[in-house]
């Protein structure tokens, strides 16, 4: 695994919004029954999610956290030397990279760098780390994570593995140089081979398994699940076995190279998959139930928005007044992987915004 | 292995009644074994049983008795 030591850089500020519409999963009844619905609500521990609708995009939703951000921190936004936009739900399907209409919306300079990363639930730690090198290596002094993706429409809705799982959300981040913060140690990874288990087949033309007449039309699956192959299809046990494979030793491994003890955590900031397997992966790990925030109940499985969400829906009081030792751990879709030990506080950290589709950019 | 453990870690698992699943019992022949449960035993072998099962072998199994030797295998 990459180990990485990143001195001299802090977390300012975190911020996270989502769309206005809150959906009991109990609403999905006539599809699958409510015992069904019950069972899976049981095992994943969602109740409810914030959906997205037709025009409402990622970015509209990381475009009103991080101007919240902005203004709360009182960053000019001129001082913002770089964006980095986390996602697998992009606004354009090719190009252009939505972190350049970032830039734009968000009146950042015309100095400032930006790209897009297309990582999942591992997407925040990968930005994060992406932000503080570029401070620590490249000298730069403010850069902006954006990370998060409206997940829930690519599932089909009769597919009983993914359709409750996931709630959309956005989130920003903002990291700066500060030379007296402690060093920030990441641990990254992946693992390809399991690039099947988590995936949209087809949609696009050009792509590995072009889009043709057929590739819409939703059949019964081995799994008795109707969907198509632009439909997104995830294998659960076969995820479930990658992660209690992957995540204790990369919470080992991160937790040496920072030099800390596993009860000195404050909390496990977790990519929030689902509760069956967060509470799996504690006890096996040995970690207190109550150092493992859930934002699952709420919002759902979030993808790359879940762990900056959960740090501003469960830790905002604490986060906001003093310094936590927070251990953030992503880990999904690829199969690919990071963790970050880091001392976080106190930051800036409104509470979660709701979004309204009249919000979304008029473009 | 003991067997009457396994068998009672199963019921809890599949949440039946004590006494109602034996090694004898076929897995397709319990409504209880799903998709959920199929996870839920992955996690079983690893918590009580310290064994991580792959899902390909897990599907191979056809029964109490099948399932009993995978975490067995160690």
């Amino acid at each position: 695994m990459a180990i990485a030591k990143v001195p001299g850089v802090r977390i300012a500020g975190i911020a996270s919004a989502v769309p206005a519409t809150r959906v009991p999963v109990t609403a999905a009844a006539e599809i699958f029954g409510a015992d069904i619905i019950q069972k899976i609500s049981q095992n994943t521990g969602i109740e409810y999610r914030h959906l997205t609708s037709p025009g409402l995009c990622t970015s509209d939703l990381c475009f009103v956290a991080a101007k919240r951000l902005l203004e709360e921190l009182r960053w000019e936004p001129a001082s913002v030397e770089a964006l980095i936009f986390v996602t697998q739900t992009p606004d354009f399907p090719h190009i252009p990279a939505t972190s350049c209409t970032l830039q734009m919306r968000l009146g950042l300079s015309r100095s400032c760098a930006a790209f897009d990363v297309t990582l999942g639930c591992s997407g925040h730690v990968y930005g994060l780390w992406l932000a503080m090198s570029l401070i620590s290596g490249s000298g730069l002094s403010r850069v902006l994570v954006l990370a998060g993706d409206v997940a829930s429409v690519l599932s089909s809705p009769s597919d009983r593995a993914v359709s409750l799982l996931f709630g959309d959300a956005g989130s920003a981040t903002a990291v700066e140089k500060d030379v007296t913060a402690s060093p920030c140690v990441f641990s990254m990874g992946t693992d390809g081979s399991g690039w099947k288990n988590l995936i949209i087949p087809s949609g696009m033309q050009y792509a590995r398994y072009p889009r043709d007449a057929t590739t819409c039309i939703r059949r019964q699956a081995e799994d008795n699940n109707q969907r198509s192959a632009e439909d997104l299809f995830m294998d659960g046990a076969e995820v479930f076995a990658f992660t209690i494979r992957e995540v204790p030793p990369l919470v080992n491994q991160v937790l040496n190279a920072a030099g800390w003890k596993l009860e000195e955590v404050d909390d496990f900031v977790f990519h929030q998959a689902n509760k069956f397997m967060l509470t799996h992966l504690a006890k096996t790990m040995k970690v207190p139930l109550n150092k493992v925030p859930l934002s699952l109940k709420e919002y759902g499985n979030t993808s790359s928005a879940s762990i900056p969400l959960t740090i501003t829906t469960q830790l905002r009081e604490e986060i906001s007044s003093q310094s936590l030792r927070l251990l953030l751990v992503g880990f999904g879709v690829g199969y690919s992987w990071g963790a970050c030990a880091v001392h976080c506080g106190p930051l800036v950290a409104p509470p979660v915004i709701l979004v309204d589709k009249s919000e979304a950019w008029r473009c | 292995m003991n067997e009457q453990e396994f068998i009672a870690n199963m019921e809890e698992l599949l949440e039946t009644d004590p006494g109602s699943i034996s090694l004898a019992t076929q897995l397709d022949s319990l409504e209880q074994w799903d998709s959920l449960a199929f996870v839920s035993f992955l996690a079983m072998a690893d918590s009580k049983y310290g064994v991580r099962v792959t899902p390909t072998d897990l599907r191979q199994c056809k029964s109490i008795t099948d399932l009993m030797k995978l975490v067995e295998k160690r």
